[in-house]
């Protein structure tokens, strides 16, 4: 039975290709949170007013 | 002011009972209900959006004192956010029919919240004799037609109330308002409101002949009014149509033919319901795999061995 090497510069590059694509992952992710917040609040409605009088004349 | 801001500012004069233009017809019942919510004692009495109040001042409805009053609590309410957005429309004839509905664009608890409409009538010119002077009565109310529980909490969602109302003769038709209001009846604070003159309702908001009252999909063009799963929602406006939301596809997807797939994400799907209480409304009445009255692990046994048995 044959037995491979490990090789520690192919764990190496695994470890840093993961790493760098899950932090791009998180910056798209933060970028997308950001963009639906800033519609979000965009197309909110806004509050009109409304007034009860309670009058009368005499 | 109303004029100045006719877009954002809205009133309704409530008229005391003890104190009306001789004659006339200016105090209602519902007069008494109302103050009593504000716990009106003395008028000239202003409550504004609900949390806001001032009490006396201008004698005889010389508020003109009051401006700076008046519009420092309009700026300080205008233009605040809410979740809500109303619209109103319908059809007037001798008898209106209205339907308002309320839409939400973020979410907010329903817990007291309740939807208030009510009817006024604008410019009505009258003599008071008490003052011995003419006065122009600005949305007079005539009548509050109902109050309802608001049951949306969530954004996207809608809600509409619909009903109808007859013309008194002595109301001049022209100067006929709804306003429509929703309200927290704990804390009294309006979270918007919106007044429309009847006549320029629009009894068919999308044009497809079905009037707003009678269509199931108010604002989208269904001139057929296609209902697959009967549940009254157009299909054109459903989206749990029963199409794709079928028993066991709770997470809604289907294959590039649109036919829905069950398969183990949708037993994840029932699984993060169980763990989280968390559904939505097109889940509800697909749950409940194996039909029982509960909705627990044994409907996730259920629907693994649906899936391996290839039943869909």
């Amino acid at each position: 039975m044959r037995y491979q090497k490990f090789d520690m510069r192919k764990f190496a590059f695994i470890l840093l290709f993961t790493f760098t694509f899950g932090q791009r992952l998180d910056d798209i992710d933060l970028a997308m949170q950001q963009l639906e917040s800033i519609v979000q609040t965009a197309s909110r409605s806004s509050q009109r007013v409304f007034v009860e009088d309670f009058t009368g004349l005499q | 002011m109303l004029d100045d801001y006719p877009e954002t500012l809205m009133n309704i004069e409530w008229h005391n009972p003890s104190f009306t233009p001789g004659n006339s017809d200016f105090d209602i019942p519902e007069y008494s209900s109302r103050a009593s919510m504000y716990g009106v004692g003395g008028i000239p009495h202003t409550q504004w959006n609900g949390v806001q109040e001032t009490v006396g001042g201008y004698a005889n409805g010389n508020w003109q004192a009051f401006i700076g009053t008046f519009t420092s609590l309009y700026n300080s309410m205008v233009g605040e956010e809410t979740p809500y957005e109303i619209s109103i429309n319908g059809y007037a004839g001798s008898e209106v029919s209205y339907d308002v509905t309320i839409s939400m664009d973020a979410d907010m608890s329903n817990s007291n919240q309740k939807v208030d409409i009510f009817v006024v009538e604008d410019n009505i010119w009258s003599y008071w004799t008490g003052a011995s002077q003419y006065h122009n009565a600005r949305n007079v109310a005539r009548d509050w037609l109902t109050t309802q529980d608001l049951t949306i909490s969530t954004a996207g969602e809608s809600e509409t109330f619909s009903g109808t109302f007859d013309m008194d003769e002595d109301w001049n038709a022209d100067s006929i308002k709804i306003i429509a209001i929703v309200q927290n009846y704990v804390s009294k604070q309006v979270y918007q409101v919106t007044a429309v003159n009847i006549n320029d309702m629009n009894p068919d908001i999308d044009d497809d002949g079905i009037l707003n009252g009678e269509d199931n999909c108010i604002d989208i063009f269904n001139p057929g009014q296609e209902d697959y799963d009967n549940d009254l929602i157009g299909d054109a406006c459903d989206p749990c149509d029963n199409l794709v939301y079928i028993l066991g596809n709770l997470n809604g997807d289907t294959d590039e033919n649109g036919i829905p797939v069950i398969d183990i994400m949708d037993v994840l799907s029932l699984v993060d319901f169980l763990i989280f209480d968390d559904s939505y409304e097109c889940q509800d009445p697909i749950l409940n795999i194996n039909g029982d009255e509960f909705v627990n692990v044994v409907d996730v046994i259920a629907l693994v061995q649906s899936i391996l048995n290839g039943d869909n």
